[in-house]
């Protein structure tokens, strides 16, 4: 009974407008990432105010037609501050994951290829990795390197790296042993030009997909650091940072701190709208 | 017999885990801006001073031989003095893990309670209304940070209609569980969301496994196949992910314990980056990690346990 239904809904999905057939959670997530580069991308043209610009006569201003997300405690308006914001966040989605990425589907794609002792080792080093809490060992080596931005990609790369390195090892693990890997090594290509040119093309879409969802985590977990103090300085209008700012004042000004929250949940939901669809979209291709 | 190989076996895999944690700790340590010395003594130390304390923490030795003298500190339950609160790190860690460990157990079996009743209602009542629902609302849970949901509860309901303390942790064990009410619900949503996900995929998986259709052509009550037949094997996978987001649920205590001042493992590992005492940074890390390993022992012989094939 539950084999035959995909078929039906597929059969009356095609029969609607080619903008139907994309999922509609991968739909509502590229709305969301498209907003939010959107944001990211041009702040000033969006944004009504300057995000540092004080002003003393509109302190902690409720929402208003003025402020439409109310002011701060330096009398900031809200709206702008996590409109600009958004230039940031975006930007520790992309600099918190893309090294990782980068590093981890090289080490992953030799490894792969290797196996024997490399494959060992590396297992050992996942199963090291693993133990330790996430965020606490991120939280260990800024607190090494010193609060800030930068220390914080590089304590994120140092650490998550291993986990696209063991996706991408699994998948070219299969992907070596099927014909086009032999015919690459028949045809004498060294074994560089067959791990990145033949066999990482076919083994890195997992990867991708994890990449998406990865970037929900790092923006995540770049505002909780930003919260803490250890990742984004103020005044810089960063959402953990503008929620810390607004801590104190939840019970006189909760706008100060629940507008920054809600842009997060909305960013974070939509990467990972567009992790699970693209996971979604591969999976009924295969 | 097997079953008590497989125990001893994944015991004895314990042994490099923790060798290595050990090593990572080290290293962390040792590429520490400015030294454990000069933040003892302050500036302006003398000379005499330095070396002494230098030659007290075995600074002055070859790094090898530092590494044999930290392990068998370790070994010896001796990880140093705080320098901020002069009282021995093993010591806080007596003091503060518990704490932690309570949040985070009341958090696990919360998440528990929310994901198994919801994930069955999600998997039976699959692409209706009510499995949209319940998984919309866990996919906005899951992007939720706990800092900012903790912040919400905590005005909502601890300042606001004053059903909840606003921050510490009492004195009985009554009180423990009062107070950790809120900050163990913030830390329970997400994980209750991977787990519902989880859970929902592979309740759905076994539902019309032949099994389960056979236990229902036997005539069993459909309670007793869910329970028995259904959610068993379907649990099987979702302890192994429940043991690895231990590491998460930690992760999520150290900044929930920030939020709602609780005064645990997490807080005081906080007060010490901010205090740059290098010592309980270091300790806490490392009972933090021996904390996961340790879930991860047991959720291998929970796993073995439901699936004898895991064992072997």
């Amino acid at each position: 009974m539950s084999l035959s239904e995909p078929v039906t809904r597929t059969e009356r999905r095609s029969l609607g407008r080619t903008l139907r057939q994309v999922p509609r959670p991968l739909a509502l997530g590229g709305v969301l990432i498209g907003l939010s580069l959107m944001l990211a991308a041009f702040p000033s043209t969006f944004a009504p105010y300057d995000p540092v610009a004080m002003d003393y006569n509109a302190l902690m201003h409720p929402p208003s037609l003025a402020h439409p997300m109310g002011t701060d405690n330096f009398g900031r308006d809200v709206l702008s501050r996590v409109i600009h914001a958004y230039t940031i966040d975006m930007q520790i989605a992309f600099f918190g994951t893309i090294f990782s990425f980068t590093f981890g589907i090289f080490i992953g794609a030799l490894v792969g290829y290797a196996g024997g002792l490399a494959d060992t080792i590396f297992g050992r080093i996942v199963d090291a990795v693993i133990t330790f809490p996430f965020l606490v060992l991120v939280i260990a080596i800024v607190s090494v390197l010193g609060p800030g931005l930068v220390n914080m990609y590089v304590a994120l790369a140092v650490v998550g790296w291993v986990f696209y390195a063991r996706i991408i090892a699994a998948e070219v693990k299969v992907q070596k042993r099927l014909d086009y890997a032999d015919a690459g090594r028949a045809m004498g290509y060294t074994p560089v030009r067959v791990i990145f040119r033949h066999l990482l093309p076919n083994a890195i879409t997992p990867a991708i997909v994890y990449l998406v969802t990865d970037m929900a985590l790092a923006i995540l977990l770049g505002s909780s650091l930003g919260y803490l103090g250890l990742g984004a300085q103020p005044p810089t209008a960063e959402w953990g940072v503008q929620i810390a700012d607004g801590k104190n004042f939840m019970t006189t000004g909760w706008w100060i701190s629940v507008f920054p929250g809600i842009a997060i949940v909305l960013t974070g939901l939509g990467f990972s709208l567009i992790g699970d669809g693209l996971a979604e979209v591969l999976r009924t291709r295969k | 017999m097997s079953m008590s190989l497989f125990f001893l076996r994944r015991l004895l895999q314990l042994i490099p885990t923790l060798a290595f944690i050990m090593v990572v700790v080290f290293v962390l340590v040792r590429l520490l801006p400015g030294d454990p010395t000069s933040a003892i003594l302050g500036d302006r130390a003398l000379d005499a001073d330095v070396a002494r304390i230098n030659h007290d923490l075995g600074l002055d030795r070859s790094i090898p031989v530092q590494f044999v003298l930290f392990l068998k500190s370790v070994v010896t339950g001796n990880l140093g003095n705080s320098i901020t609160l002069k009282l021995p790190v093993t010591t806080l860690i007596a003091q503060r893990l518990p704490v932690t460990v309570m949040l985070t157990l009341m958090a696990a079996l919360m998440a528990l309670v929310m994901a198994v009743p919801l994930a069955f209602v999600a998997a039976l009542r699959r692409d209706e209304a009510a499995d949209s629902a319940i998984r919309g609302a866990f996919q906005v849970g899951l992007s939720m940070p706990v800092f900012y949901l903790g912040l919400i509860l905590l005005t909502v309901f601890g300042a606001r209609l004053g059903w909840f303390p606003v921050g510490g942790y009492g004195d009985t064990f009554d009180q423990h569980l009062y107070h950790l009410f809120l900050p163990a619900f913030t830390l329970a949503l997400s994980l209750a969301a991977i787990l519902m996900r989880n859970l929902r995929a592979a309740i759905i998986g076994v539902v019309d496994a032949e099994y389960v259709v056979f236990a229902r052509s036997k005539g069993l009550m459909p309670g007793v196949i869910l329970l028995r037949h259904v959610l068993r094997s379907a649990l099987i996978s979702t302890v192994a992910l429940f043991g690895l987001s231990i590491g998460t649920l930690l992760g999520g205590a150290v900044i929930t314990e920030t939020v709602f001042a609780i005064p645990g493992a997490g807080r005081l590992m906080i007060d010490s980056i901010y205090g740059r005492d290098y010592p309980v940074v270091q300790g806490m890390t490392m009972a933090l990690a021996v904390i996961v390993s340790l879930t991860f022992f047991l959720t291998d012989v929970v796993q073995a346990w439901l699936d004898p094939r895991v064992a072997r």
